[in-house]
């Protein structure tokens, strides 16, 4: 099979390198044409966040951001057959080395930037050679495979534009050239003459493309859905003598139709520098006047006008041209994955909000609007609940409730003092579970010993949150963790972390034992990755929204509003600290 | 353009630093240079060192400079409009002149040599010997060229570690001393700036000193932007002034022209491409419109032209152009200048229709055209305006 067949075959699951929403818009625009049920572009690599918003047709969609390509699913990165390329000119080479050696099933790759040293495009060149990879490039605004894929710019980026440009359907005219804007002209030329693609290419007007004029037009030789190929060339370099030869000798046997810009440099003694970086003939034989002679000689077909082109192609001029529409998409201010509304009904996670509901236990529809998805797990749902009914209130003592009863006996409403309750959740009081959690990750993912882990801390500030108690020690255990640990069934590797460094705290102080908010981490950590599978990554990532304080905040809401309400049934005046108990030193 | 040259001095160091030679030159930069290390006992050599070839015939070498002569004829020189020179002292030599060059290639480098040298290297060029470096018999070339193979390939690595795309040694030549290189000229792949360490940015040298002030200022705006522009002036008299759009379609509208036999009215080429801001539209079509209103004929058309664009959005350059437009209206208007437009790509119908009132109101329309009417004919149209 030649590669363009096997090209043709493949199904497009494309990588972006580097991040340029206009062009990847238009590649999901193509596949929408097309037909597709899903997006060819997978994932974008680029530092910062994690999805971007784009279209597929009026919806928007998510595409995933990573960071590097070692951050890359495995599954993905065995099946990306397609690359292409945004990143700057300094970044070309290793990003492009790193692509062919991360990806084993890759074809194609096309380089977007301007400006590559000539040295790394020679050694891509030699590697991509050695990979079997055809690297469109640099400054390459793309390849275009009618029915396969649009990698780049190439066709336009507005959605009117590549419906203009009619670039559906496989044809059998191939089109190959060093410029970005011609090959552009070069695709209307064709099309408004009812001639199909059968690809085009812009290789880009660096000195040396990766993919040069002469390889890209023995492949079109090779394609057998190619019937015809068009060829704009230009001055300078030596490629368009050596597709000369390949013609005279027979190893083309494929009409190509030839356009050699650069006649003009003839009138000029010490002509300017035209159009790219290779266009400079060095030598007579180098200019386009010399090297059309070769061709026709050699018995292409040259053109000496540009509108001679559309002429030699065939085909007849269309009477009826396609105006695309032009779009009119709007992105939504804001995304949510929890609610909304559709077709005038409220949905929550995916259903209707009153199914939901019936089908969930108030623990079950906390944990899964937290979590962003339906949880169906019985021991994780059974865990939550309990947190939730053991977080609910510990005495009016805590700073919290104090200060929920103060407003409340200042005579404020439920939401003026649920809130004074609510902003005073913090790291000492409430907010340790999340600190407790990151604490956890740390140290399984670092691999240090609870002794290592302990010295740590103890270096800097002493205090690892969900260790320690005012009352509660070893030899007087704190009931409410014993219950915690009825969730614990084996050696699950967060609580057993725990256990190790509460092993080691208690050396110290008898009152280091892992506390209720350590406790409740170290578990949700351990259920939340053998129930919902969930990687280091994703837990992190909760850790960084805080979501492990939420089940605190949600289930003291209960308390502090209870205090709030008593206080108000006791009706007693506004609250002031007597002189005795506040200590004035001037 | 990512080839550049760079000085004679950086590369005459480069060189015989590498090679272990001795060199000394001095290299100043305008008329007033510190030239305290001379001495008027001494004689020199006295160069412009600003990558202009054929100096010998233009006059711009002076030989045998007594050390107290050396201002004078540097104000000579730079009266010529040069400001970068090379001093060196004055030695003459009776060795006979070799060539010696590295070219790069896809191939690999290719090595260039020949015992006959000089000025005239042109007219013996069938005494160059030429081969890619990997496969040459260094033992056999070292005996040719008078270079130890050790020295050769410290040439090659320099070339490499450089990133240079030429390094032309024409003459050099080999003495009792040992051997002296006598001019040598090296272009740079300047995409490589940063990543190496013979050279700099600062070493880049163009014979600016015949650009014109309108194409000064293009190569500043290239400069600084991520997009490409460029200006060169053909002739300042001339009828037609192009605002082109991208590096192929510019060459096939300039081809068209020439073709129709009005290549000697082409007043300048130059292309912009790679999606510029409106910002830097605007102020590069102002230079050509500055050129447009300076030039001494008497009929004038302007062409702002280009293929289907990619991704350049149009209706943004336009905006750019037009906001030109409007500062040289007066002009325009007085000069009775017409003006054409072809251009196609991302939000043409907005672009196209918004230059087309302007113009129209101007009372400067040539015509305005989409994707639907070829380029040749967009140009005849323009050449058509020409004539009547």
């Amino acid at each position: 099979m030649t590669l363009f067949e096997k090209i043709r075959a493949q199904k497009p699951l494309i990588v972006v390198q580097g991040l340029h929403p206009g062009i990847i818009q238009s590649m999901l625009d193509y596949d929408v044409l097309l037909g597709r049920s899903t997006p060819s572009v997978r994932a974008i690599i680029v530092r910062g966040r994690k999805k971007e918003r784009f279209f597929w047709g009026n919806q928007e969609i998510e595409i995933p951001l990573y960071s590097s390509l070692d951050m890359l699913p495995e599954q993905l990165v065995n099946t990306v057959n397609f690359v292409i390329n945004v990143q700057s000119a300094r970044n070309v080479l290793t990003s492009l080395q790193a692509a062919l050696n991360t990806f084993p099933k890759l074809v194609l790759a096309s380089v977007f930037a301007e400006g590559t040293p000539e040295l790394h495009a020679l050694e891509l060149h030699k590697k991509a050679a050695e990979k079997g990879v055809i690297i469109a490039g640099p400054s390459s605004v793309g390849i275009l495979i009618p029915g396969v894929i649009k990698l780049g710019a190439i066709g336009g980026t507005m959605h009117e534009q590549i419906v203009e440009a009619q670039i559906t359907k496989s044809g059998g005219t191939a089109i190959v050239t060093t410029s970005g804007g011609m090959v552009n002209e070069l695709i209307r030329v064709v099309t408004s003459r009812g001639e199909g693609i059968s690809f085009a290419v812009a290789l880009g007007g660096d000195r040396f493309p990766i993919f040069d004029p002469v390889a890209a037009v023995l492949m079109a030789e090779e394609d057998p859905r190619t019937k015809q190929i068009v060829f704009f060339g230009e001055l300078g370099g030596d490629d368009e003598h050596a597709i000369a030869t390949l013609i005279k000798n027979g190893t083309i046997k494929k009409r190509v139709i030839c356009y050699i810009a650069g006649v003009v440099a003839e009138l000029f003694e010490t002509p300017p520098q035209f159009g790219h970086a290779k266009a400079l003939a060095q030598s007579i034989d180098e200019s386009a006047s010399a090297k059309k002679e070769a061709l026709r000689v050699a018995g292409a077909t040259v053109c000496d006008r540009f509108d001679d082109i559309a002429e030699a192609i065939g085909g007849a001029e269309l009477a009826d041209t396609i105006t695309g529409d032009s779009l009119v998409r709007r992105k939504g201010l804001f995304m949510s994955h929890i609610s909304g509304e559709s077709k005038g009904a409220v949905q929550l996670l995916g259903n209707d909000l009153l199914d939901t509901v019936e089908n969930n236990s108030i623990a079950s529809l906390s944990l899964s609007l937290l979590l962003g998805r339906q949880v169906e797990s019985p021991i994780l749902i059974e865990f939550t609940d309990f947190v939730l009914r053991l977080l609910v209130d510990h005495s009016p003592n805590v700073s919290g409730a104090v200060n929920t009863m103060i407003a409340a006996r200042a005579g404020k409403d439920l939401v003026s003092s649920l809130s004074a309750g609510l902003l005073t959740i913090g790291s000492r009081f409430g907010g340790a579970i999340n600190d407790a959690a990151s604490g956890w990750l740390d140290g399984v993912s670092s691999g240090a010993s609870a002794k290592e882990y302990v010295d740590t801390y103890s270096k800097r500030d002493g205090i690892i949150s969900g260790i320690g108690h005012k009352k509660y020690r070893l030899d007087l255990p704190d009931p409410r963790v014993s219950a915690l640990k009825r969730f614990v069934t084996g050696d699950e590797k967060y609580i057993s972390f725990a256990h190790s460094i509460e092993l080691v705290t208690t050396t110290k102080k008898a009152n280091l034992i892992l506390n209720v908010d350590g406790a409740i981490a170290a578990i949700m950590l351990d259920l939340l990755s053998s129930e919902l599978d969930l990687s280091e990554v994703e837990l992190r990532e909760l850790v960084s929204i805080e979501f492990f304080n939420a089940l605190f905040v949600i289930s003291r809401t209960v308390g502090f509003t209870a205090h709030y309400l008593d206080q108000r049934r006791n009706d007693e005046g506004l609250f002031r600290l007597p002189d005795d108990d506040l200590r004035y030193i001037p | 353009m990512p080839r550049k040259k760079i000085s004679e001095y950086r590369a005459k160091h480069l060189v015989n630093d590498a090679l272990g030679l001795s060199y000394e030159g001095w290299e100043v930069i305008s008329p007033n240079g510190d030239i305290a290390k001379l001495s008027s006992r001494d004689h020199y050599v006295v160069k412009v060192d600003q990558a202009i070839k054929q100096r010998f015939k233009r006059g711009l070498i002076k030989l045998n400079v007594g050390g107290d002569q050396v201002q004078k004829a540097l104000v000579e020189l730079s009266k010529k409009g040069h400001q970068n020179f090379l001093i060196e002292t004055y030695k003459e030599y009776d060795t006979s002149e070799r060539y010696l060059s590295l070219k790069r290639d896809r191939n690999g480098v290719i090595l260039s040599y020949s015992a006959t040298g000089g000025v005239e290297i042109e007219s013996h060029a069938d005494t160059i010997q030429t081969g890619i470096f990997e496969n040459l018999d260094l033992s056999k070339i070292a005996k040719a060229t008078g270079f130890t193979v050790a020295q050769l390939r410290t040439l090659c690595a320099l070339f490499d570690e450089n990133h240079l795309s030429l390094l032309e040694i024409n003459p050099y030549t080999i003495t009792s001393d040992g051997i002296v290189l006598l001019d040598v000229a090296i272009e740079v792949d300047s995409s490589a700036a940063g990543l190496v360490t013979g050279w700099t940015v600062e070493d880049i040298r163009t014979p600016a000193a015949t650009l014109t002030e309108e194409e000064r200022y293009v190569r500043k705006i290239n400069e600084d932007s991520p997009a490409s522009l460029s200006l060169e002036v053909i002739n300042p008299n001339g009828s037609i002034f192009l605002l082109l759009s991208g590096g192929g379609a510019s060459v096939v509208i300039a081809d068209e022209i020439f073709t129709l036999g009005k290549g000697s009215e082409l007043a300048n080429y130059g292309e912009y491409s790679g999606n510029p801001n409106e910002e830097e539209t605007r102020l590069y079509a102002e230079q050509v419109l500055s050129l447009a209103v300076r030039s001494k004929a008497k009929e004038k058309v302007i062409f702002i032209g280009g293929a289907v664009a990619n991704f350049t959005d149009i209706a943004t350059t336009f905006n750019g152009i037009i906001a030109a437009l409007h500062k040289y209206e007066k002009e325009l208007k007085k000069q009775k200048m017409k003006v054409y437009v072809r251009r196609g790509g991302p939000r043409q119908a907005i672009g196209l229709r918004a230059i087309h009132d302007v113009l129209n109101e101007m009372g400067v329309l040539g015509g305005v055209y989409d994707p639907k009417v070829s380029i040749p004919s967009a140009v005849k149209s323009l050449l058509n305006g020409l004539e009547a």
